[in-house]
């Protein structure tokens, strides 16, 4: 019976948006988005509270449900949740509660449909973070793109066609490869089995030729990469972030990116256990590298949305380390970093975005000497820019620790070196914290403070970063049981 | 003959009957304007439809010429639904550019007649009989306007390509016919491959078939007629020959593949490399276009080649995956040029696509429809156009067509640019001040017959893309079931 609240999860913004579209009246569509982005969160905290009080350990998912959706083909609509997408989804409905009220006064062209775009793809973000069956998950995945190539293309600004369609392209083609690696395994499985099904715990079990395998990994990981993304494909997120609107940025940075690690945690990896293991190297290189040089490039931005982007790529280039080294401890932290990425990086792009309201630059160079200006909108700047840079006692802290420690176990001078960017992210962040916040006064006009509908975005954001780096066994206890299971189930593998 | 046999009949009986039908009523009752005769059309059209998928009893016919089993009547309901479709659009179009009197839906209701037959025959003679009387309408309707020299020149331009072409296919047809001695498709195919592999003689007479069959479907090498043909033809008139007529074309290819069967593995390199051909060349050549209608050309060349995949697996997989994605085809490129004939005005079609610059906003319903046919045509999800692709790719990863599938993947990809484009004019290219006020004086408003139509397609396209198994269900059904 609880089951049913995953399909509600995903049909409720998908059943309210289509109302939305026909909206006359601006004040009303966003309170009644608002409204129903509430219902969503509240329900997934719901959830989160029920389902982790008693230490449920039936079965791998917290909670699931199967129904037949096209037979023809063995396609099942099959929603699973578990530790992991349970707490992405509850970050999914925090974010997209958020953005609503974050696009209160920012968006005020084509209002009704803003909301429309924002409800579908909140459905589609749900769908990703929930489906157990593949074919669903790519259904999900692609149908995630279209309204955010609209949220960019429509609402964006500077060159945000551009980089509308080139964040579009690059997506979909690691999909459609993604697509044709899907349909091999499913080909393959089903000769192997007599049995054609798209079931993620069927496919996990099938045996691959040892090369087969890591070409059909490497397409999985081709589409991931290219979401989260890793060095080099991440020349679209830059565009993309810049251009798109506050709220397109936040769910950009904050979920889409994280569908990329997710599908490797998920899918990629415990489907590829030994095409994964045979690619390492690679993937560690590829993440290594993305730290480093995400994190130069960032430093040498003037634009502060462009900083933020370079640095999400930097960030994300652990996360990828820790799945990569795919043990409990790298694990666990890679999950927790993902929630944490979004807090803050979202917080940041909030809190830019804000900037750019009052002042209508994002140039670096034209702030300065927000304290003395606004200090109630630089101290929680502060706070997100600290806690991005992994200050201990904020949400950052945690996740990194937890995966440079995993890939010490096996990977010293790797974790050493992933250290070593960790101390170059410091560089810009502190740079930019300077800029801004001290000096002299920068030519940008006057800086209102937080209003108290912008408070009651980034409160809650602010007490999230310190509650999980003060407790984050709040998240790592979710997680612990899914984690174990996935790092048993791959076996030791050298 | 029995009367069942009669009975079954029925919708190729309305079609032909209620063709001659339109022609008298034009001719006796005057008063009766284009839009109403229309209207009529697309009624006839209707209730044969409704027959064909309702009413009709699955026979064999005895004279062998034509089948009425489930893989006809389905294609002679989709042929029925084309030409509905087809006329709903002319209503409001006809009264703006004249497609002329009633002899536009009578040849419309001609040409369904045409490629029904055509989809339902059996003999290599009934083939060439139905290809002829559907051809031969679109020839007409294709140069209906009489006021538009464009108009005169699609026609012209289609007649000459398609009489050489039917030469060819005449020419294929009679060395089969001489090799084997039958004209009954399935004794001639088996007779040709009875060795296991084509005999010479059957061999080119394929070759011919081909030819013949590629210029009508616009396949690669024998596509390059199709962007003028588009480009000038009434929009509506395009709408029919672009979804209807291959539609019927691939029913009879379908048909042609099953019964060839050891046979057709001489042929399928060839068909291989056609088909990779048509998908590059369609889709790269789409890039360039700034005309709507030759960008829908090429679209729909490059769609060819994902149908044409889907034939070669099909003799070793099923033909379901190419049925289903003739129908998405036919729904998304019925939407595709609705939308073009409901926004072209009286000086001419709509070509420039920067004509549709924030058309999204001034005109929602419609840019929404041209939105969701532009995903569908790219294969992106939540549309029937996606679900045609996995069938389709699928089905050749499964017959072992890997590079060819990897091939269509990647055209695909590349494809997805030129349908963006067409969104990102319809939603974020804002209408400049000058162009609109120059060469688009006035948009055409709503007319509802026009709009149902586009609701209809738009409707069945969302939902054969997200619920799409019992339509799987059906037609994997008509086809478990010969005689096809």
């Amino acid at each position: 019976m609880q089951s049913g609240a995953l399909i509600f999860l995903v049909l409720l913004p998908l059943a309210a948006s289509v109302p939305m579209l026909f909206g006359r009246n601006d004040r009303l569509t966003r309170m009644l988005t608002l409204m129903v982005t509430s219902v969503e969160f509240g329900i997934t905290v719901l959830l989160y509270y029920m389902l982790t009080k008693p230490a449920k350990a039936s079965g791998p998912w917290l909670m699931y449900v199967d129904t037949s959706w096209i037979p023809g083909y063995g396609i099942r609509f099959s929603l699973g949740m578990d530790g992991i997408s349970m707490l992405m989804v509850t970050l999914s409905a925090l974010l997209f509660m958020l953005s609503v009220l974050v696009s209160w006064r920012s968006i005020t062209e084509r209002v009704a449909l803003f909301h429309f775009t924002l409800l579908v793809l909140e459905a589609g973000v749900m769908g990703v973070f929930l489906a157990t069956d593949l074919f669903l998950f790519y259904l999900f995945w692609e149908a995630m793109l279209i309204p955010m190539f609209f949220l960019i293309g429509v609402w964006g600004h500077g060159r945000r066609v551009y980089s509308a369609v080139k964040f579009f392209i690059y997506t979909v083609s690691g999909s459609l490869l993604m697509l044709l690696a899907i349909i091999g395994l499913y080909v393959i499985h089903g000769r192997q089995t007599g049995n054609y099904t798209f079931a993620l715990e069927s496919l996990s079990a099938t045996t691959l030729d040892p090369i087969l395998a890591v070409i059909l990994f490497a397409a999985f990981m081709l589409a991931f990469a290219v979401k989260v993304p890793l060095f080099p494909l991440h020349s679209w997120l830059p565009d993309a972030h810049t251009d798109a609107p506050t709220a397109g940025s936040v769910i950009l940075a904050g979920l889409l990116l994280k569908t990329g690690t997710y599908g490797m945690i998920r899918f990629a990896f415990p489907i590829f256990p030994q095409a994964a293991a045979a690619l390492l190297p690679l993937i560690f290189a590829v993440g290594i590298i993305g730290v480093f040089y995400a994190a130069l490039i960032a430093s040498s931005q003037t634009d502060m949305k462009r900083l933020v982007a370079y640095s999400s790529i930097s960030h994300l280039g652990l996360v990828a380390l820790g799945i990569a080294a795919w043990n409990d401890i790298s694990l666990s932290g890679a999950t927790l970093q993902m929630v944490n990425h979004g807090v803050t990086t979202g917080a940041l792009f909030i809190m830019v975005g804000m900037l750019d309201e009052r002042a209508h630059t994002r140039d670096i160079a034209a702030y300065g000497g927000l304290w003395a200006k606004a200090p109630v909108f630089s101290a929680f700047l502060l706070l997100f820019i600290l806690s991005s840079l992994g200050l201990p006692g904020l949400n950052n802290f945690a996740g990194e620790l937890l995966i440079l420690t995993g890939l010490f176990r096996g990977h010293p001078i790797l974790a050493a070196a992933a250290f070593a960017g960790m101390v170059a992210t410091l560089i810009y962040l502190l740079r930019l914290a300077q800029k801004l916040l001290f000096g002299p006064a920068g030519s940008a006009a006057e800086i209102k403070d937080l209003s108290a509908r912008e408070l009651a975005i980034v409160i809650p954001l602010a007490v999230l970063v310190i509650v999980i780096g003060l407790y984050p066994k709040l998240l790592l206890g979710p997680i612990e049981g899914p984690v174990k299971a996935m790092v048993q189930a791959r076996g030791i593998i050298p | 003959m029995s009367a069942q046999e009669l009975y079954a009949l029925t919708p190729l009986a309305i079609l032909g009957l209620g063709s001659m039908a339109l022609l008298m009523l034009g001719a006796f009752m005057p008063a009766l304007g284009r839009k109403t005769l229309c209207l009529i059309g697309a009624g006839i059209a209707l209730a044969a439809g409704l027959t064909s998928a309702f009413y009709s009893p699955e026979v064999q016919l005895a004279g062998g010429m034509i089948s009425l089993g489930g893989f006809s009547l389905f294609f002679t309901t989709l042929s029925c639904f084309t030409a509905l479709i087809t006329l709903l659009f002319s209503v409001g179009y006809t009264a703006r550019r004249p497609l002329g009197d009633e002899e536009y839906p009578a040849l419309v209701l001609f040409g369904a007649f045409g490629m029904a037959f055509l989809a339902s025959s059996t003999s290599l003679l009934g083939i060439f009989i139905g290809l002829e009387s559907m051809t031969l309408s679109l020839y007409v309707l294709l140069a209906s306007n009489r006021a538009d020299r464009l108009s005169g020149e699609a026609g012209l331009k289609y007649l000459v390509v398609g009489a050489v072409s039917t030469a060819f296919f005449a020419f294929g047809l009679g060395l089969i016919y001489a090799a084997t001695g039958t004209l009954s498709v399935a004794g001639s195919m088996h007779a040709i491959s009875a060795s296991g592999s084509i005999s010479n003689i059957g061999l080119a007479g394929w070759a011919m078939l081909l030819t013949g069959l590629g210029f009508k479907a616009s396949l690669f090498p024998f596509h390059l007629w199709a962007p003028d043909v588009y480009e000038g033809g009434p929009a509506p008139s395009v709408a029919f020959l672009s979804t209807g007529s291959k539609a019927a074309i691939f029913a009879a290819f379908l048909r042609l593949a099953f019964e060839t069967g050891a046979g057709w593995a001489t042929l399928t390199p060839v068909l291989w490399a056609m088909a990779a051909l048509t998908m590059i060349f369609g889709n790269i050549a789409a890039l360039t276009q700034n005309n709507i209608k030759r960008l829908l050309a090429y679209s729909s060349i490059a769609q060819m080649g994902y149908v044409l995949m889907a034939v070669i697996a099909a003799p070793s997989s099923g033909g379901s995956p190419a049925v289903f994605y003739i129908l998405t085809y036919v729904l998304m490129d019925l939407g595709a040029f609705g939308v073009v004939a409901s926004l072209s005005d009286k000086d001419g079609d709509l070509g420039d696509i920067g004509r549709l610059k924030g058309m999204g906003y001034t005109h929602p319903f419609r840019g929404f429809v041209l939105t969701i046919c532009m995903f569908s045509l790219a294969g992106l999800p939540p549309t029937a156009g996606f679900m045609g692709k996995f069938g389709v790719f699928y089905y050749a990863v499964k017959s072992g067509y890997v590079y060819l599938a990897a091939i269509g993947i990647v055209t695909a990809i590349i494809s997805v640019y030129y349908y963006l484009r067409v969104a990102v004019y319809l939603y974020m290219t804002p209408a400049d001040e000058a162009s609109a006020g120059a060469s688009m004086p006035l948009v055409p408003k709503a007319d509802l017959s026009g709009h149902a139509a586009l609701a209809l397609v738009a409707a069945a396209i969302l939902l054969l893309g997200i619920l799409p198994g019992g339509m799987l269900e059906l037609i994997s059904a008509i086809m478990g079931s010969p005689p096809y």
